[in-house]
């Protein structure tokens, strides 16, 4: 089962992620919408590296639309006008009842994350495994995000360590 | 054609970029028919009327807007008098 061993926190980010990505229009969940439910969740350690580089959920948001902005000007749509265009009804929302799937990134985040827990020899899932699993991508929608934001994937995971060791000792 | 041509001309040459562009397009896509759905509800369209100029049939539009946009109104919406 995909979901074994995960800690509440785990489980509660991963419904996060859901609701970040219905809210900005995604019709998968993406390895990006993981680091949202990470952020909006904001316990544990994972939340506390990022935002102790200045990774913010507004932030994360901004970026994520920045990214569609950016692919729609490449076939030269302007998101803006689009929703100038369209008035005050346009959000890109997904409407409540559409089912929203794992997006294959997200899927294999979470598989990451899973082989980081054995490796560390954890016997829970937690949103740190998660974190890991989606820098481990580097093609990642997550982690072009982050870069966006000036983070790096080493940057991240060298905190993350830092911070598991204090809480450990 | 030069590289700049065909930048512009061809679209992006990074395939994973062209990719990425259809996801962005269909997203913004489904929000744009949503809310122009909605705004012709508000002004006072007909389901059918929707449709037709949708050209899809009026089960198909009913089916996929009707409860979110009737959600957003119960009752008449404000701009629909006597549609």
């Amino acid at each position: 089962m995909m979901f074994t061993r995960f800690t509440d926190r785990s489980r509660r980010c991963v419904e996060a992620a859901f609701d970040e990505a219905r809210m900005l229009g995604h019709d998968s969940i993406g390895d990006e919408d993981l680091l949202l439910g990470i952020l909006r969740t904001d316990e544990g350690i994972a939340a506390e590296a990022l935002s102790s580089l200045g990774v913010t959920l507004e932030g994360a948001r901004e970026e994520s639309e920045e990214m569609l902005s950016y692919a729609l000007s490449s076939i030269g749509i302007s998101l803006e006008e689009v929703r100038r265009e369209a008035g005050d009804a346009f959000e890109m929302r997904i409407p409540e009842g559409r089912r929203i799937p794992f997006s294959p990134q997200a899927k294999k985040a979470l598989v990451e994350a899973r082989r980081g827990m054995r490796r560390m020899r954890d016997n829970y899932l937690g949103t740190e495994h998660i974190l890991l699993g989606i820098l481990g991508n580097a093609d990642g929608m997550a982690v072009r995000m982050l870069a966006g934001m000036g983070i790096s994937p080493e940057t991240l995971e060298d905190r993350l360590f830092e911070l598991r060791g204090r809480a450990a000792g | 054609m030069n590289e700049k041509t065909k930048t512009r001309v061809g679209g992006p040459e990074d395939p994973g970029e062209g990719l990425e562009a259809v996801v962005a397009l269909r997203r913004t896509l489904e929000a744009l028919e949503a809310a122009q759905v909605e705004n012709a509800f508000v002004a006072g369209w007909s389901w059918a009327k929707i449709a037709e100029v949708l050209g899809v049939s009026k089960q198909a539009v009913h089916k996929k807007h009707a409860r979110r946009i009737r959600a957003r109104y119960p009752g008449e919406p404000p701009g629909r008098k006597g549609a």
